[in-house]
């Protein structure tokens, strides 16, 4: 992955397991996601539960990372590229970790609404489709992270726009629907925060890409409107 | 060698010979000069061949313009044979893994060749695209950064590789993959994926069809059971008594016309193939337009249209059945008022039977699972109308023994159309 060799390829193995590592917590994330999206539509609360445990091994993990971090920091001193490199994870971690937050909330949401003996009904489709949306920009996101590829990276940051497009028409709906029917108001507003958890799943989705194409180019493309090439 | 040591003797000698007359006769200074040119002559003749030599082996190449003059023509010679030799054995060697890899691409299950630190050797297009690889960039990396599911991770640190793994893949479309891991060459792993879906499927199918099964035939058992206890224990007048019986007849029916369905089902499934009897098409349009007429009593505008230009092959009581059933379901699903159109007509491919209808309809996501046993849209309303839900089941196995595909079209609250289509071989043109 480094086209520059290190004179210690211990450096290089500890460098590629902590990417390793970072990547795993990824996909713990991922299954946390698809899960709390599964239990949207199925209305399982079993999965909830393997959802909040997942939650706990993400957090262990994400110490774990930040450790690794600062021990490869105090310990090679690293430079250009492995630094960067080390900082993108940092702040990758921070960023995986809130979308498995984000799951859990979506999870928990989910418990209420089926507990009170409502179903998402209407609103079952399109809070689906954007939740698969952000899955896949989560996947990408982290397919780019570990390919180290930017365009793939620029591609997650482009849909994240298509996701607040759509997450704001859902929100929408709900108003309309709210207006005309009070009695929904309860199963809408659960809804919304629902809605609201998956966009910001977007969003970190969107933050983990940034990060790869600071990794990779050194440009902070943070907060900009400059669009990763 | 020698030849070549003589050689280079007798051109000194020469230099000598010239030299030593010319050194006596005319000047020391002379016979040495002539001497050392001669030398000299041999040593650039030498250095000519090296340069040649030298430029070559800096970028060998299979040239048959490579020659060495004199003594040098044997080494250039040799090492062109070596050179060619090499290359042949290179290029056949080339060909020799290109045409395991053709081998490896051609396999329908996925292949992922991992070193010992798990990192991606080789993988084939297969596997890339069930667990979404891309072997041009990710050879040499961990196959876990890519195949990040917990469970797959799980799966191949915890070396115990007897059983194979079912994964569920997420990327694209749902599948469902089996994972086995064999070692090669040492530690090194191997991944074998197989794609499961359609077994998966099956096996879910199966396990419904039990659970469905025992359901069906437990409802009407619970209201049997439940009025004999009443029955035995409380003395009922004599109407009650009869509501009751009929009650407990009508439930006995059902439980009847359910275990009918499974063996008739059951019979289609393990019959030998249908019989060819002609069998005459206007006639039997005619009797599915009167039993319908019957069904519906008089609520629905029953149509039966037909070219009259062929007939069928094959078993009639399968056939009437299949086709009575359609009927029956589009009157029981279409509201009073509405229309019922039953078609045979030749088609390029073959011959149609449909039946069409102005019913309630139905969804798209049910259609694909409409066949399958006991599988209902409504179940509440469907057993209300009376089914058991196999007749479409059995409709299809019917008609897949004559080579008949079930088409299935609808629209929900516009109507459904239900099309047998037949083979050419099928049908005799009248």
């Amino acid at each position: 992955m480094n086209d520059t060799q290190h004179l210690s390829s211990q450096f290089d193995d500890e460098l590629a397991r902590l990417r390793t590592h970072v990547l795993q917590m990824g996909g713990l994330v991922e299954t946390q996601v698809s899960a709390a999206i599964d239990a949207y539509s199925t209305g399982e609360v079993a999965s909830i539960k393997t959802i909040v445990e997942t939650d706990r091994k993400v957090n262990e993990l994400e110490k774990a990372i930040d450790d690794d971090c600062a021990h490869i920091i105090a310990k090679r001193q690293p430079t250009a590229s492995d630094l960067r490199l080390i900082l993108g994870i940092s702040k990758i971690v921070t960023d995986l970790e809130r979308a498995g937050d984000e799951a859990k909330k979506i999870a928990k949401g989910v418990r209420r609404i089926y507990e009170n003996g409502h179903l998402p009904g209407q609103y079952g489709v399109g809070v689906r489709h954007l939740a698969e949306a952000a899955l896949t920009m989560v996947r990408r996101a982290l397919d780019a992270f570990a390919r180290l590829d930017t365009p793939q990276a620029a591609d997650v940051i482009r849909a994240d726009t298509d996701v607040d497009a759509e997450f704001k028409s859902i929100i929408r709906q709900l108003i309309t629907h709210m207006m005309e029917d009070p009695r929904t108001i309860t199963t809408s507003i659960e809804i919304i925060s629902i809605a609201r958890a998956i966009e910001r799943i977007g969003d970190h989705a969107k933050n983990v890409s940034e990060q790869v194409v600071f990794i990779v180019e050194g440009r902070d493309i943070r907060h900009t409107k400059e669009k990763a090439q | 060698m020698p030849s070549q040591i003589v050689n280079a003797l007798v051109l000194i000698l020469l230099a000598a010979g010239l030299a030593i007359p010319v050194g006596y006769f005319v000047a020391h200074w002379a016979g040495w000069a002539i001497f050392c040119a001669g030398l000299g002559l041999q040593m650039l003749f030498n250095f000519r061949n090296f340069a040649r030599l030298d430029r070559w082996s800096r970028r060998p190449v299979v040239d048959a313009n490579l020659e060495g003059a004199g003594a040098w023509d044997g080494i250039f010679g040799r090492l062109y044979r070596h050179e060619k030799e090499l290359r042949t054995l290179i290029s056949e060697r080339d060909d020799q893994i290109e045409r395991l890899f053709a081998a490896l691409q051609a396999l329908t299950d996925g292949v992922v060749a991992l070193d010992l630190n798990q990192h991606i050797v080789y993988c084939n297009t297969t596997a890339e695209e069930q667990l979404g690889l891309v072997l041009a960039t990710d050879s040499g990396q961990p196959v876990v950064n890519i195949v990040r599911q917990p469970e797959f991770v799980a799966y191949l640190n915890s070396g115990d590789f007897e059983r194979p793994l079912i994964l569920r893949s997420e990327r694209g479309t749902e599948r469902v993959l089996s994972i086995h891991v064999v070692s090669y060459a040492g530690n090194r792993r191997l991944m074998q994926i197989k794609d499961v879906t359609q077994s998966d499927r099956l096996d879910q199918m199966r396990r419904d069809f039990v659970a469905n099964v025992s359901h069906e035939l437990r409802t009407p058992l619970t209201v049997l059971a439940g009025f004999l206890e009443t029955l035995q224990e409380i003395d009922l007048e004599r109407d009650e008594q009869h509501r009751y019986l009929d009650l407990m007849a009508e439930q006995s029916k059902r439980m009847e016309s359910i275990v009918q369905d499974l063996l008739t089902l059951s019979s289609i499934e393990s019959a030998p193939p249908p019989s060819n009897d002609l069998v005459d098409m206007s006639t039997l349009m005619d009797k599915l337009r009167r039993d319908a007429e019957a069904l519906s009593a008089g609520r629905h505008t029953i149509i039966a249209e037909s070219d009259g230009l062929c007939d069928l092959r094959g078993s009639e009581p399968e056939l009437v059945s299949a086709f009575g059933n359609l009927v029956a379901n589009a009157v029981r699903y279409t509201p009073a008022g509405g229309t019922v159109r039953i078609e045979w007509k030749v088609t390029p491919q073959g011959a149609e039977y449909a039946v069409e209808d102005t019913g309630i309809g139905i969804e798209a996501k049910h259609i694909p699972r409409l066949t399958e046993r006991f599988y209902r849209v409504d179940r509440g309303r469907s057993r209300d109308a009376g089914g058991t839900g196999l007749g479409l089941a059995i409709v299809k196995h019917s008609l897949n023994r004559h080579q008949a595909q079930l088409d299935i079209r609808s629209t929900p609250g516009v109507g459904s159309r239900f099309a047998a289509k037949f083979p050419t071989g099928r049908i005799v043109r009248l």
